[in-house]
C-alpha cells in the first residue's frame, strides 16, 4: 500500500494536466509538448515547450506552455524552476487555479509558492445584492497574494468613488454602502470596481464591471391582526342553571315571609290573593327562564384582551405609517455584476 | 311633615319620574295595569276587597331610576265584614332610586292614598325611605324586592304611626320587542295610633295588599 501511494500521486499529477490540455490547443509544437507530457517524456517537454513559447501563441496557450513546464519541473524535482514557470502562468492568467485533488503535491506547492512571490489581485467578486440606501452595503471580496497597499474604487458614468484604501494581504472582504459623502446614494449607472494593489515598484490591478440601479422601497402593509393572536368573543354563553327559578323563589319567598311576619294580629291574616298572583307570575317566569337558553354575558377578560390587541395593532400601524413615510423617501439600490470583458494585468 | 309638604314631594317625584327619563332619552316604560287590592283597618272585622285600574311609568338613566304608579281601586266589604258600604281609593306611589351595587338600590319616594268618600276610610300620605334588590333572572326578565319604611305618615282622621312598613315584589318581563309584561305586589302595614277625645291612645292599624298586573311599552 505504501509503495502504491507515490505511484497514485504521480498518476494524478500526470492525468490532471492531460485533462486540462484537452482544451483546444492550436499550436502544433505546444500540442507535441502536451503529448510528450502525457507520455511522461519529460525531456521532450523541456525542449518542446520552450520552443513553443518562442512561437506566436495566444495568452491561454502561453499560460498552458508555462504550466506544462511547471508540472514537468515539479515531476523532475526542480522546484525552483517549477516555481518560476508557475509565476509566468499566474502573471498571464491571475485567476488560474489548480485543483489540489488532481495535481501532484509537488506541483501544487510550487504553484502556491509562485502565487506568494507575485503581487496579484485575484478572485475579485462583487455579489448581486439589493439594499436600502444608507442601511446596507454591497459585499466586495478579493485576494491579494502579497502584503500591499490596496485602493478600491468604483469608476463609472456617475463619477469615481473611493470604496476603500488600506494595507491588505490574503482574503479581503469589503462592504460598499454606495453613498456619497452627503448621504445621498451613488448615481445609478454602470461602474467598474477597480482594485489597485501596489507593493514598491510592483503593482497589479483587477476590475469587475457592475450595474447600479435605483428603485423605490416597498412600503409595509398595515396590520389587521397580529400573527398568532386572534380576537376572542366578547360575550360568553353561561351554562344553563336553576338560578332563575331559585332567584324567583328567593324574591317571592322574601315577600311572603315579610307579609306573614308583618301582619297585624288584631287585623288577622291578610289576603293572599294578591301575592299569589304576582308571586305565581314570578315563579312561572323563573321556571321559563330556567328552561330558556341563558343570554350571552360580556366576557370581561376577553373584552380587555381584545382592547389590548386593538391597541397593540393600532400602535404597530402607527409605527408602520411612520416607517412608510420614511420608506417613501428612501432609495433601494440594486447592484448586479456584469460579465467581465477582460481580466487584470500587470502594469 | 305637613300635608302640603307631602304633596309637594309627590309632585316633585312625579315630575322627576316623568321629565327625567325623557330628557335623558334612555330606557322608559309606560303602560296600564289592573289592580287587585285588599284593605283592612282598625279591626279584623273591617275588611274590604276590590279591583281597579291604573298606569305605571318607569325610567332609568345610568344608576338613577324612577318609578311612579297611579291607580284607582273600588273596595267593597268582603263577606263577613262589619262594613256596610264600600269606597274608592286613589293611590299614588313614586320612587327615585340610586344603584349602590349591581343588584341593589337605595330609594326614596312618597305614597298617597286618598279615600272617596273622604271619611269612609283613612287617607294616608307618607314619605318612603328604603332599599330594593333586583336581579335579571333571564333575558329581559327582572325580579325586584323592596322594603320601605314609611316615615312621617299623615292621616285624614288624625293620629300617628311610629312603625309603618311597605314590602314589595316586582316583575318585569320583555314579552316581544318593546312590549313588557309587568306585575307588582305591595304589602303595607301601618301601625296607626289615635287618641280620640284625649282618653288615651288606642291602636287603629291599617293593612293593605295590592297586586298590579299590566303591560308596558318601552321607549
Amino acid at each position: 500500500m505504501t509503495r502504491r501511494l507515490p505511484a497514485l500521486v504521480l498518476l494524478a499529477g500526470v492525468l490532471a494536466p492531460a485533462v486540462a490540455g484537452a482544451q483546444a490547443v492550436q499550436n502544433a509544437t505546444l500540442r507535441r509538448a502536451q503529448q510528450a507530457y502525457d507520455n511522461l517524456e519529460y525531456r521532450q517537454v523541456l525542449s518542446l515547450a520552450p520552443a513553443a513559447l518562442r512561437e506566436r501563441l495566444t495568452g491561454a496557450e502561453r499560460a498552458r506552455a508555462y504550466e506544462l513546464l511547471g508540472f514537468t519541473y515539479g515531476a523532475m524535482d526542480s522546484i525552483l524552476k517549477a516555481v518560476e514557470a508557475f509565476k509566468q502562468v499566474v502573471l498571464i492568467d491571475p485567476e488560474r487555479q489548480l485543483d489540489p485533488n488532481r495535481v501532484s503535491p509537488k506541483a501544487y506547492s510550487a504553484f502556491d509558492v509562485a502565487l506568494r512571490q507575485v503581487l496579484l489581485v485575484r478572485q475579485l467578486r462583487v455579489d448581486s445584492t439589493t439594499f436600502i440606501g444608507g442601511q446596507g452595503a454591497a459585499p466586495i471580496r478579493f485576494t491579494v497574494t502579497q502584503p500591499a497597499r490596496v485602493v478600491t474604487r468604483a469608476i463609472g458614468s456617475g463619477g469615481s468613488f473611493l470604496i476603500d484604501s488600506g494595507a491588505w494581504n490574503g482574503q479581503v472582504n469589503l462592504r460598499w454602502p454606495a453613498r456619497l459623502p452627503n448621504g445621498d446614494p451613488v448615481p445609478a449607472g454602470s461602474y467598474t470596481v477597480v482594485v489597485d494593489a501596489r507593493l514598491g515598484q510592483n503593482a497589479f490591478s483587477a476590475s469587475q464591471p457592475i450595474r447600479l440601479s435605483h428603485g423605490s422601497v416597498d412600503t409595509v402593509a398595515h396590520l389587521t391582526s397580529l400573527p398568532g393572536y386572534e380576537y376572542l368573543p366578547e360575550t360568553e354563553q353561561p351554562p344553563q342553571s336553576w338560578r332563575p327559578l331559585g332567584l324567583a323563589f328567593l324574591y317571592t319567598g322574601g315577600a311572603l315571609v315579610g307579609t306573614v311576619g308583618l301582619e297585624s294580629s288584631s287585623l288577622g291574616a291578610s289576603s293572599t290573593r294578591e301575592l299569589a298572583v304576582v308571586g305565581g307570575a314570578a315563579l312561572l317566569t323563573g321556571f321559563v327562564m330556567t328552561l330558556r337558553k341563558p343570554a350571552p354575558r360580556p366576557a370581561a377578560a376577553n373584552i380587555l384582551y381584545n382592547r389590548l390587541l386593538r391597541d397593540q395593532i393600532a400602535r404597530r400601524n402607527q409605527d408602520i405609517a411612520k416607517e412608510n413615510v420614511a420608506r417613501r423617501q428612501q432609495v433601494q439600490l440594486t447592484l448586479v455584476p456584469l460579465v467581465k470583458p477582460g481580466g487584470g494585468g500587470t502594469r | 311633615m305637613s300635608r302640603a309638604a307631602v304633596r309637594r314631594a309627590a309632585v316633585g317625584a312625579a315630575w322627576l319620574a316623568l321629565v327625567g327619563p325623557a330628557a335623558a332619552a334612555q330606557r322608559v316604560t309606560l303602560g296600564p295595569h289592573v289592580a287587585l287590592a285588599s284593605y283592612r283597618e282598625v279591626a279584623s272585622g273591617l275588611r274590604y276587597q276590590g279591583t281597579g285600574f291604573g298606569g305605571a311609568l318607569a325610567a332609568r338613566y345610568r344608576r338613577l331610576s324612577a318609578e311612579a304608579s297611579v291607580m284607582r281601586v273600588t273596595l267593597d266589604p268582603t263577606e263577613g265584614s262589619a262594613a256596610t258600604s264600600g269606597f274608592k281609593v286613589t293611590e299614588v306611589n313614586a320612587w327615585v332610586a340610586y344603584d349602590v351595587a349591581a343588584y341593589a338600590s337605595l330609594e326614596v319616594g312618597v305614597v298617597r292614598h286618598s279615600a272617596d268618600p273622604e271619611f269612609d276610610a283613612q287617607s294616608v300620605g307618607a314619605v318612603r325611605i328604603g332599599a330594593r334588590s333586583f336581579y335579571e333572572i333571564g333575558p329581559g326578565a327582572t325580579v325586584l324586592f323592596r322594603a320601605n319604611y314609611l316615615a312621617a305618615p299623615r292621616f285624614s282622621g288624625g293620629g300617628r304611626a311610629p312603625f309603618s312598613l311597605d314590602l314589595g315584589l316586582g316583575l318585569d318581563v320583555r314579552l316581544a320587542g318593546r312590549l313588557h309584561g309587568t306585575a307588582a305586589y305591595a304589602f303595607q302595614r301601618i301601625n296607626r295610633k289615635t287618641n280620640p277625645g284625649g282618653t288615651g291612645e288606642i291602636d287603629a292599624p291599617i293593612q293593605e295588599t295590592v297586586a298590579r298586573v299590566g303591560l308596558a311599552v318601552g321607549f
